[in-house]
């Protein structure tokens, strides 16, 4: 059952704030999400030999729980979430993820038990669906890709995400092409309508198993604009273009939640508080704490409204002061108890501003995902909420609007390359039909015959 | 919100891309480097902006007085993409002009293929894929492109490749470059079975691998890897290898920054 958002879990963007959600969330061992304190994330990856067999990967992800519980209980953390992001043997071989959900559990219920830390293991299956040439999402993997869910979700895992790739092979053509509407189709039409399939099974199966849907990102396409864009002297895509891809990104990654999910979010989900603005999920979020696998341009700024603090990735390895996860871990363990120390001080709202401040006018992108701009996005899908494509265009729309808000106070100061794109963009979208049948006939006509690996028939079209 | 005053932002942070933006327009500069020979300028300019039907027809115009499709490659083609890549390397044009030049430039040498039985001599074959299990390929596609852009005959196996087909490939191809993208630390292990292989055959070429999980140190285990941190690095490895020969400590002191 899909129900869509039209209007706002928050009456005004003030009332966002981290550790709070409208909507908190039970999962695992003792622990409540978004009920008035953060909690780290932790995630990792095993080390490249790892996945030889799964014996090995099991031992790997032993290795890389205990430490990490071990370290949280010697600091005194209150409270720890692992995030088990699937290499694909363990999503291929569902068994093999299954395996490592109950070691990994096994552990944490030790700690639990023991130590009375609340505790709780998010496992984020592959998105495996496709073979060597195209996306198969409809095709036989898909049975695969569940069963992955339904594994996970029997042997411990306690929040079911998925990083899905939907309208992927649209998106990597026109973002490399400044194709404005193929963007747009790919990730607010094609990306949309995928979850919307996806997300209702997997609310079907944690509800049967008695386990969190949480939510999904969509790494695999604003991401990745966000990764071509790179740091502010690089020269591979204009961030204003990869900030209106994120703001397309929200109206997306939103379907899951109206398709059964409840939260939390995924960490690299940075559209995650325009998310938050209009649903009211408790959503995770990365940053600083996510420079060991890669830079942002807004590592304090995404703390403003988190209620799961996470480092993204790191590969498990020793470093001086313990193995990686126990360093992360610690980093993460610490950040959170200082936003939890200003809720209890009644200082959050001045934390998550001085946050939002240290990074709001660095890069546009940072800029339109400061959470009073984030609202307005928020507001802008809302208003046509039951029209995925309309709603990502207004996002879109609005986005430009914002960051042509901020050239004007002079305070977000753009090189002329960033403000060229940014008119082209806009100039592309202000073009664009408001009738969604026309936009999706037209796009598929003409990514049927530009990108050899679109197959309609993904998406049932 | 609270709000930071104009007069405080550049004490918290500096925007160096806009103090240190060229003056001169991306279009400016272009002009400024396109060849002066009225029938190859428009063919170079159309390359610049990406207009493949406006390339095929100053190849047309080309032709029609009395250029030879074959020699139109190098001498009007190229030399459009020369320009482009210089562009991209100063800094003043961004990658999706780059991939939008590089389709235009790549129809026209299929059109100048239709024009003639002669067959165009390439710098050399580089063979790209990315790492068995892995099907993330925006990354090998960028590095596919540059290297087409810059002359380079590539053999793109795609995505998940099989270990045993790379080597397939090295063997048949003769490349002198072979490249590896990988994003998951668990794929990227495949490229240490493919040096291995490739030396136990006794195949020793120079083998560039990059990608989100992988770095300097992993690449640096194996005796035919060389790092390349980013995708136009691929071009310059490549380019390095015609200039200067194959020797991988020579490659590795010159693109192993860290």
């Amino acid at each position: 059952m899909v129900k869509k958002y039209t209007s706002m879990a928050y009456a005004k963007a003030d009332d966002m704030l981290f550790g709070n959600a409208k909507f908190p969330v039970k999962a695992g061992l003792g622990l409540e999400i978004g009920a008035g304190f953060t909690t780290p994330e932790l995630n990792y990856a095993p080390r490249p030999q790892a996945g030889k067999s799964k014996d090995k990967l099991v031992k790997e992800y032993e290795r890389i729980t205990t430490d990490a519980m071990a370290r949280m209980v010697q600091i005194g953390a209150p409270s720890i979430v692992l995030e088990t992001e699937h290499v694909e043997q363990m999503s291929n071989n569902p068994e093999w993820g299954g395996a490592v959900a109950h070691a990994q559990k096994t552990i944490m219920e030790e700690y639990h038990d023991e130590y009375g830390i609340k505790c709780a293991l998010r496992h984020t299956i592959g998105d495996i669906r496709e073979d060597r040439d195209y996306l198969q999402l409809r095709g036989d993997k898909y049975t695969t890709f569940m069963e992955a869910f339904e594994q996970c979700a029997q042997n411990g895992a306690d929040l079911l995400s998925v990083e899905s790739m939907g309208g992927k092979e649209v998106f990597d053509y026109s973002i490399l092409r400044n194709d404005t509407a193929g963007i747009l189709f790919g990730i607010g039409v094609l990306g949309s309508m995928d979850m919307e399939m996806i997300w209702s099974d997997i609310a079907d199966i944690a509800k049967k198993n008695g386990v969190v849907a949480a939510g999904d990102t969509d790494c695999a396409q604003a991401n990745t604009a966000m990764f071509i864009a790179g740091g502010l002297l690089d020269k591979n895509l204009a961030h204003t273009t990869a900030i209106v891809a994120r703001a397309i990104s929200a109206a997306r990654s939103l379907c899951a939640y109206e398709s059964g999910a409840t939260g939390p979010g995924k960490d690299c989900g940075y559209e995650n508080t325009i998310i938050k603005s209009i649903s009211g999920v408790p959503i995770a979020q990365e940053g600083k704490t996510s420079t060991c696998a890669h830079s942002d341009l807004m590592g304090n700024l995404t703390m403003q409204c988190c209620d799961l603090w996470s480092n993204e990735s790191v590969e498990y390895h020793g470093e001086f002061g313990g193995t990686t996860v126990q360093c992360w871990s610690e980093t993460l363990a610490y950040d959170c108890a200082m936003m939890n120390t200003s809720l209890k001080l009644g200082k959050g709202k001045d934390l998550r501003d001085i946050l939002a401040l240290s990074d709001k006018y660095r890069d546009p992108q940072g800029y339109v995902l400061a959470y009073d701009n984030a609202y307005k996005v928020g507001q802008a899908i809302a208003k046509d909420g039951n029209n995925n494509y309309l709603r990502s265009k207004n996002a879109a729309i609005e986005c430009c609007n914002i960051v042509e808000t901020g050239i004007n106070s002079g305070k977000l100061k753009l090189t002329r390359f960033e403000t060229n794109a940014l008119a082209k963009v806009k100039a592309d979208l202000v073009a664009l039909t408001d009738d969604a049948d026309k936009f999706m006939s037209e796009n598929l006509t003409k990514f049927k015959q530009e990108v050899a690996v679109f197959r309609p028939e993904n998406y049932g079209l | 919100m609270l709000d930071l005053k104009l007069e405080d932002i550049d004490g918290i942070l500096v925007r160096y891309n806009v103090a240190l933006e060229k003056e001169m327009t991306p279009d400016e500069a272009a002009e400024e480097l396109y060849p002066k020979d009225e029938l190859i300028y428009p063919i170079a300019k159309s390359i610049y902006e990406g207009e493949e039907d406006d390339v095929v027809d100053g190849l047309k115009a080309a032709i029609a007085a009395g250029k030879k499709p074959i020699d139109l490659i190098n001498d009007a083609l190229m030399v459009g993409m020369g320009v482009v890549s210089k562009l991209y390397d100063d800094g003043i044009i961004f990658l999706p002009n780059v991939m939008m030049s590089a389709d235009a430039m790549l129809n026209g040498i299929e059109y100048c293929k239709s024009q003639t039985t002669e067959v165009p001599e390439p710098k050399g074959t580089v063979v790209c894929h990315v790492a068995e299990g892995d099907v993330h390929d925006i990354g090998k596609n960028i590095v596919a492109a540059l290297l087409r852009a810059a002359g380079y005959d590539v053999t793109d196996l795609g995505r998940d490749v099989p270990v045993d087909e790379v080597i397939e490939a090295v063997v048949k191809e003769k490349p002198i470059l072979l490249t590896g993208t990988a994003l998951m630390t668990t794929t990227m292990y495949a490229f240490k079975e493919i040096n291995d292989k490739l030396l136990e055959k006794g195949l020793k070429l120079p083998f560039a691998c990059g990608g989100g999980a992988v770095n300097q140190d992993f690449v640096a285990q194996y005796d035919l890897g060389v790092y390349g941190e980013e995708a136009s690095d691929a071009v310059k490895i490549a380019d390095a290898i015609i200039a200067s020969g194959n020797d991988i400590e020579k490659l590795r002191a010159e693109f192993h920054k860290h």
